[in-house]
């Protein structure tokens, strides 16, 4: 049985993960006329809280059935945004696009809340889930195993992707120092962003794509800007490596999770 | 990415929703490609170690499997396993947590681009330290080893990996992605070398035997998801009583994949089309996936190696024109090559 010390670990990571996004979304001022909050951002936070609720029995928070209600609309969400996105962009979307990671998570959170077999896959609470899930490391808690390995290699894929494209001069690691001007170009009506302006509303793509402002995607944390001090953190909380290490972190505690499972 | 405006009170889809523009993006260099796939095998590999009855000692446990691989081994290599497997029943939980994680970092490591060579050459260290601590030099002393139960050890395999897709150009114009860092006959001859190996491996009095391929392969059902144990059980009754005829067929596919890298091209990518089948064949009938699914692996053993390896080997042709593609940080851009 994996120590209950190292999944609390990650449990920690997902809460921090929890809080960026959190913080992000506090920070885009949702309830000011203008503000831009992202879906990604809703994600992160609502599978950081639930992936921590399965590692470690005391951040339980909801039942495992209603984790999968939640992230079945978020899986349908996604998908449609796929879909979508697919038809402008074709294949090359889901490989470089924002939304197909996040549909992945989706559908494995999804696939992991319905598929164990434990006490709690019977409508149990997340705590009796994780308690499931350290006695069943390795001893196929899961229904259909091989799903959940196929799963677990296509979040590694998109995590090693993501460090990747992460790492290049695409994105330009100078994201986050950059990031503390560039709200200084952002107008301030309804969140568009002047001319010459980059989206870096995700960095799933935000950056890499470098979305040219006004084309009707971007915008970004654009309500950030219209003088308010944004400041270094801001900066960093907007930048690409922020939401990128995110979903890395995410990516691979999920991994860890389905293999555990398996 | 979507956002959503917030206008007045009112809560609102920014944008029009499934236009993102997808930039164009330059093609992702041979070997980056690699060696993203090698970080996602480190990466898997991490996580199947912190499975928990890697966390247990003991003889069922994970010290018990590391003193196991000094059996039949020379005491110069037998004793340091068994020290090596002592250390690890003390200490099993931290020791095994550490190895975990390192494996998981190096797996990152390799994928984050300024990182990327000093990820490969742990790579190596480790790798090297596996292969003897771990997997007692994948039994080719001890008469255990056989290319369908991951002869020469899976592990040595990421480390040749490592030195064949190192970030540096020995040839600018190498006619394989494996001979950019090495050279075109270097890395010719690890090839031969690992493959006519293998080819001997199979044809050793052990996996020759009537019933020694059928026995490998029914040793690895247990615990398998059922379709995959139908299929074994199918491959395990084609190979009863016929272990001499199916090491002879697997040592002459085993020669002719050695030899296929110095002929021509054309010749060339059948042979290494036969080195991935052959390979996808082991992973699948042989090695049960690593055992992965059984619960029971602490990497995905050797099938997806060597094909990832076949690829390494894959025939380019260079294209002087073309842009370099993004480097990696330290690395000087060359000619970039595309698939012939």
């Amino acid at each position: 049985m994996t120590p209950s010390w190292i999944l609390d670990i990650f449990a920690a990571i997902m809460l921090v993960v929890a809080a960026v996004s959190a913080a992000r979304l506090v920070a885009a001022r949702p309830w000011q006329r203008g503000s831009v909050i992202t879906d990604t951002d809703v994600s992160h936070l609502l599978m950081g809280i639930a992936m921590a609720g399965m590692l470690a029995p005391s951040l339980a928070t909801l039942p495992n059935n209603s984790w999968a209600v939640v992230f079945g609309v978020l899986a349908v969400w996604f998908g449609y945004r796929v879909v979508r996105d697919y038809q402008a962009n074709g294949p090359r979307a889901l490989a470089v696009g924002h939304c197909a990671p996040h549909l992945l998570h989706s559908a494995a959170m999804v696939y992991m809340f319905l598929a164990i077999t434990s006490p709690a896959a019977s409508g149990g609470s997340g705590m009796n889930g994780m308690a499931g899930m350290g006695g069943m490391s390795g001893m196929g808690a899961l229904h259909v195993p091989t799903l959940g390995f196929v799963f677990a290699l296509i979040l590694i894929g998109y995590t090693i992707w993501d460090l990747d494209q992460l790492s290049s001069l695409r994105y330009g690691l100078a994201a986050a120092v950059a990031g503390a001007a560039a709200p200084a170009l952002v107008s301030a009506s309804a969140g568009t962003v002047d001319t010459g302006a980059v989206s870096r509303s995700d960095a799933g793509g935000g950056a890499a794509d470098a979305t040219p402002a006004g084309s009707g995607e971007a915008g970004g944390r654009g309500s950030w800007g219209g003088g308010r001090s944004g400041g270094m953190a801001i900066a960093i909380l907007d930048s690409p490596g922020t939401v990128v290490g995110c979903r890395i972190a995410m990516g691979v505690t999920m991994a860890l999770m389905l293999v555990l499972l398996l | 990415m979507t956002n959503v405006a917030v206008a007045g009170n009112r809560t609102a889809w920014r944008g029009r929703l499934g236009t993102e523009p997808v930039a164009a993006r330059p093609p992702l260099d041979a070997r980056r490609a690699l060696q993203l796939l090698l970080a996602a095998i480190w990466l898997l590999d991490g996580v199947l170690q912190y499975q928990g009855f890697l966390f247990t000692n003991g003889a069922n446990g994970f010290s018990g499997m590391l003193a196991g691989t000094a059996a039949g081994n020379p005491a110069i290599i037998a004793k340091p396993i068994t020290w090596d497997a002592n250390l690890v029943d003390h200490h099993i939980v931290l020791l095994n947590a550490i190895f975990a994680t390192i494996q998981l970092l190096l797996g990152l490591g390799i994928a984050f681009r300024p990182t990327v060579r000093v990820a490969l050459a742990a790579s190596v260290l480790w790798a090297l330290g596996v292969w003897w601590f771990g997997e007692g030099l994948g039994g080719i002393l001890n008469g255990g080893a056989s290319p369908l139960n991951g002869a020469p050890g899976a592990v040595i395999l990421y480390a040749l990996l490592a030195v064949l897709l190192w970030p540096a150009d020995r040839e600018a114009t190498a006619p394989f992605v494996a001979a950019r860092a090495v050279g075109a006959h270097v890395a010719r001859a690890l090839w031969a070398v690992l493959w006519l190996s293998l080819a001997y491996f199979a044809l050793t009095p052990d996996n020759r035997a009537p019933q020694g391929v059928n026995g490998m392969i029914a040793g690895m059902e247990s615990g398998e998801p059922v379709w995959l144990q139908d299929l074994m059980k199918g491959a395990a009754s084609l190979t009863a009583n016929q272990g001499l005829a199916t090491s002879v067929v697997l040592g002459i596919a085993l020669v002719l994949i050695a030899v296929g890298v110095y002929l021509p091209a054309a010749i060339a990518k059948a042979t290494l089309v036969l080195a991935i089948v052959v390979a996808a064949l082991i992973w699948v009938f042989a090695q049960a996936l690593g055992g992965i699914l059984a619960g029971g692996a602490t990497d995905v053993n050797s099938g997806p190696l060597l094909a990832l390896l076949a690829l390494a080997y894959w025939p380019l042709r260079s294209i002087a024109t073309a842009p370099p593609t993004v480097p990696v940080v330290g690395e000087e851009p060359v000619a970039s090559e595309q698939e012939a």
